[in-house]
């Protein structure tokens, strides 16, 4: 039965390559297939199309829900668009993550806490692996003959010489590949579909599938760029165009990268539902019976129109308008700051609790986070998650920067434009103190800031030294990968938006999106746009926050006055600089009578002492009083003031804290 | 007989009103030192900054993680849960998710629990007797009955150990993450939470009533072994069961009231001056009403366990010297 399904697709692959660039974009849902601008064979280049789409796939895939496992047959079409040559075919197997307790990725997550967050990501039952079989391959270079190159299967392990990983498959080819060269390869495998694992997996009648399918890997100049499984780092991939038949169970929904082109009901009961896709890295998919349905139109004056579907869980229900209010605000701020959503429509899936496949980006699809009880004031989910989500179709699907090496350059980029747009549209977000097992949110009424929340000072700090970003983001220490590949970044990127201001950091944005859509920006490419649109050499900055793992800690070390002559008061302000790293900062001297004095100092001295001899006493002394530097882990050592209220604060706090312990005292007494 | 015992609890705790300001006050001189302390740290790592404003008048979260991410000992205890009602859920939520009390306030509450104990044998014996007994007899009984009182409490703190050792862990750990793991409903598995509280809730109030009546049996009746008291306390609830779960249900009745009115009530985030000492007050009056209602659980159940004392009536009775036990005290009048 399989065979009958696969058996057409594989040949119209064979035949017929990309679609109609127009013709996937404005049909509607289960509309026919794309008519065909004639046919062009795999080996030539595309005309005129917005990405190289050099690594595009034919896939048919059939779930069996039952015995948690897909079967698969997929043709690429790949074609070698790097200076190199190649005699061998580097694949990801990305689900041979949880083939065996001692993978790199199983082993990353050990490292990442002692305790880790589900219990069987660190340790899994047999029924709980996931794996990548490859059962064939077939490699057809231009012009030749199929070769089937199944025994020649090899693992690599680049990063880490770990034998027991096989997330990267090699085949050595009999023809090498040489640049403008393309091959074809059929491959046939079966998967073992992991459960709640990190981004796929399954649970109850929820599946998603991410990095499910056996994906090339890149070819740069250099060779190729195929990365094991990482537990810190998410993925790279060349462009392409998918044709994706997917057979589920009838009754199941399904949600996926791209447009819903055709869905039969077939005989046994199943349904094929088939997606395309243009111009895209990857394909994720999924399918559940419970799923409830949205659809809603984003409408701008000034974008594109773009259909936002929503696959909502019932236990969620009431927040679609929530949900899909917030993909329109990414949708809505992303594009009108960096550029237009190129694709279309967009596909927001709700995922199950305890799926491990919440707040993950794919290109038109991305899954949220939402809780069962989620106040409206508290917007850290599902608000800012669908927002950041909605925001890697800018940074990552469309801008496709390498995650495993620079991590930042997405999710870094994306958690600063995140909270931007976080702050632009005013969204209430006061802290939320989960209770009892994390189910009861309890709100004081504390509101976070942008510096806070959306940059994550508070999680930065603590490692702020653990990594350089130059730094291969796939050899950061697990505990902190965070904090340097998110945290950091949106810091700086905060603070290079305050240096710049918002009008010229706008523009560099939406030009490094121009400039590099659809293309793969290493980070001298994004500091060249920053450069160039800036109009002024930020390799100083770069230098400080990127090739450094320093950290920045002005201080204002002393505030000195004495009676000078004729009734003036001499005063001396000492600034100091505590942390390696630098930046040029204003020290302002408030002085009584409102007079101000305000000094540019280049922040590179240890300290750099002022001496003032005025009429009127100093009354405040403050360093970065804008706040421009964002990345100062002690912002209250910047200030001095001649009235302080230290002791006020002091006194309130610590009588509320007080009440707080006589409290736990008494709760203790039950036990006595 | 259990509302009468329930009333007849208050009508103690009121006839004694001092004990709860006592109680009160003590938990106050405790918690003093340590507050002036995280004052200082506070005050002093503020210092002279333009940040200590913003802090006096609200609430700065910016210069909080800073403060925390500082801190060390009782400052790191430092943290939002402090504001307002939050304080009790995080209290009963630590409690109930078996999470240990910071370990800089480790010795605090032990000495707190030491007091309690010791003081508690004056109480007890304040309730049974139902006349006042002056600080000179509170204290002696207080004396008299520590020793046997701690043992009681020592066992208890190892059956409470082996509760939040062994069995807290194989409910919420093994136990409810397999019967979890494959739910994909987050309301599900918080029913099953619900499940597992109400479930470890109700071993741990059952161990609390037995400890409770053992205590009692102590004092009221003057005895010496702590596991005599044990079995007389498992006698007691075994032949008065549904007495003592109403009068219980009714004394839990009224914490969850009070805490429904805090819940309301708790103030947030406030200034300085006028605000702050009503915001501490009003703490202060709702921790007062929670030692009451503490100290009227062990009143009723003194005021039932009294009503069902049978031998009361026909022990031969001996010519009761002050002070004397409660029990001997009854059989006299």
């Amino acid at each position: 039965m399989l065979r009958r399904v696969l058996l057409p697709v594989v040949v119209g692959a064979v035949l017929v390559a990309a679609a109609d660039p127009g013709a996937g974009g404005q049909q509607p849902a289960q509309a026919a297939a794309p008519a065909r601008r004639g046919v062009q064979t795999f080996d030539q280049p595309p005309a005129e199309t917005p990405s190289p789409r050099n690594a595009s796939y034919d896939i048919a895939v059939r779930l069996d829900p039952a015995r948690k496992e897909i079967k698969g047959r997929e043709t690429i079409r790949w074609r070698n668009i790097s200076t190199a040559t190649t005699n061998e075919l580097q694949f990801h197997l990305y689900w041979n993550g949880w083939r065996n307790d001692d993978s790199t990725w199983l082993r990353e997550e050990r490292l990442r806490a002692p305790e880790p967050a589900r219990p069987h990501d660190a340790i899994r039952r047999p029924d709980e692996t996931g794996a990548s079989d490859v059962t064939s391959i077939k490699v057809t270079p231009a012009g030749g003959v199929a070769t089937d190159v199944t025994s020649a299967i090899r693992y690599l392990a680049p990063d880490d010489g770990n034998g027991a990983d096989r997330t990267v498959m090699a085949v050595t080819v009999p023809d090498a590949v040489g640049p403008g060269a393309s091959v074809l390869i059929e491959i046939e495998w079966t998967g073992r579909i992991p459960f709640a694992a990190s981004r796929t997996g399954w649970i109850a009648d929820y599946f998603f599938f991410g990095q499910w399918f056996p994906k090339i890997g890149v070819l740069e100049d250099t060779g190729w760029n195929t990365h094991q499984f990482h537990f810190a780092t998410e993925f790279y991939a060349d462009f392409g165009v998918y044709d994706v038949q997917m057979t589920a169970p009838g009754g199941y929904k399904v949600g996926a990268t791209g447009r819903e082109m055709r869905r039969v009901d077939n005989a046994d009961g199943t349904t094929t539902h088939s997606y395309h896709a243009e111009d895209v890295v990857d394909f994720a998919w999924t399918t559940s019976p419970s799923f409830i349905e949205e659809r809603r139109a984003f409408n701008h004056p000034k974008l594109p129109s773009v259909e936002m579907r929503l696959l909502l869980r019932p236990e969620h229900r009431g927040q679609e308008t929530r949900q899909l209010a917030a993909a329109a605000a990414g949708l809505e701020y992303y594009g009108q700051w960096f550029g237009s959503y190129p694709y279309g429509n967009i596909t927001i899936v709700d995922p199950a609790y305890q799926s491990g496949s919440d707040g993950m980006e794919y290109p038109m699809l991305f899954t949220g986070r939402a809780n069962w009880l989620s106040p409206e004031k508290v917007s850290t989910t599902p608000d800012s998650t669908i927002i950041h989500e909605t925001g890697h179709q800018w940074w990552y699907a469309v801008v496709a920067s390498n995650e495993f090496e620079h991590g930042w350059m997405d999710e870094g980029i994306n958690t600063w434009a995140t909270a931007r747009v976080m702050e632009e549209t005013r969204r209430p977000n006061l802290l939320a103190i989960r209770t009892f097992g994390t189910f009861i949110p309890f709100t004081p009424n504390l509101p976070l800031s942008r510096e806070v929340s959306g940059n994550r000072m508070p999680t930065y700090r603590p490692d702020a030294e653990a990594d350089a970003q130059t730094t291969p983001t796939f050899r950061y220490w697990p505990r902190s990968a965070n904090a340097i590949t998110y945290d950091k970044t949106a810091l700086w990127m905060h603070t290079l938006e305050r240096h710049l201001g918002w009008p010229t950091m706008q523009k560099v944005m939406a030009a490094y999106f121009e400039r590099w859509k659809f293309r793969h920006p290493r980070p001298q490419d994004f500091f060249q746009v920053v450069n160039d649109v800036s109009g002024q050499d930020l390799t100083w900055f770069f230098d400080q926050v990127v090739r450094t793992s320093n950290t920045f800690d002005y201080a204002v070390q002393e505030l000195k006055q004495e009676p000078s002559s004729q009734g003036r008061t001499r005063a001396v302000v000492v600034a100091q600089r505590l942390g390696e790293a630098t930046f040029p900062v204003d020290v302002v001297t408030t002085f009584a009578d409102g007079q101000q004095a305000t000094e540019h100092w280049d922040g590179k001295d240890r300290r750099v002492i002022y001496t003032y001899e005025r009429p009127a006493r100093v009354t405040r002394v403050e360093i970065d009083p804008g706040h421009v530097l964002l990345l100062d882990i002690n912002r209250t050592n910047n200030s001095c003031t001649t009235q302080p209220r230290a002791d006020a604060a002091a006194r309130k706090w610590s009588l509320a804290w007080m009440v707080w312990l006589q409290e736990l005292m008494i709760t203790s007494g039950f036990f006595g | 007989m259990t509302i009468a015992s329930w009333i007849g609890g208050w009508r103690r705790v009121a006839q004694a009103s001092g004990m709860a300001l006592a109680l009160h006050g003590l938990t106050f001189l405790l918690a003093l030192p340590p507050a002036l302390l995280v004052r200082d740290q506070i005050a002093s790592q503020l210092g002279s900054s333009l940040a200590a404003g913003a802090v006096a008048d609200g609430v700065n979260y910016d210069w909080w993680t800073e403060f925390t991410a500082q801190a060390t000992g009782l400052g790191a205890t430092f943290t939002p849960s402090i504001i307002g009602f939050g304080a009790t859920l995080d209290a009963v939520s630590r409690v109930l998710d078996a999470r240990y009390p910071p370990a800089a306030l480790l010795w605090l509450l032990g000495a707190y629990l030491t007091l309690w104990t010791f003081l508690s044998g004056g109480i007890l014996d304040r309730y049974a007797r139902q006349r006042p007994t002056r600080a000179h007899g509170f204290f002696s009984a207080s004396g008299r009955l520590f020793f046997r009182l701690a043992r009681l409490t020592l066992l208890a703190g190892g059956i409470y150990w082996l509760l939040f050792t062994y069995v807290h862990p194989w409910l919420f750990l093994d136990l409810w993450r397999d019967l979890t793991r494959g739910l994909g409903v987050e309301r599900t598995a918080f029913v099953w939470r619900l499940l597992f509280y109400a479930l470890f809730g109700v071993v741990l109030l059952a161990i609390n009533v037995v400890f409770d009546y053992a205590r009692i049996r102590l004092v009221v009746e003057d005895r010496r072994s702590a596991l005599g008291a044990l079995r007389a306390s498992l006698r007691f609830l075994r032949h008065h069961p549904l007495d003592v779960t109403a009068l219980y249900a009714l004394d839990g009745a009224g914490f969850v009231l009070l805490l429904a009115l805090w819940s309301v009530a708790a103030p947030g985030v406030y200034g300085t001056g006028l605000a702050m000492w009503t915001a501490f007050v009003a703490g202060q009056l709702y921790l007062l009403a929670r030692l009451a209602i503490k100290l009227h659980f062990l009143a009723s159940q003194i005021a039932l366990f009294q009503a069902h004392l049978a031998h009361a009536t026909y022990t031969a009775a001996p010519a009761p010297v002050w002070p004397e036990s409660p029990a001997a005290e009854l059989i006299a009048r």
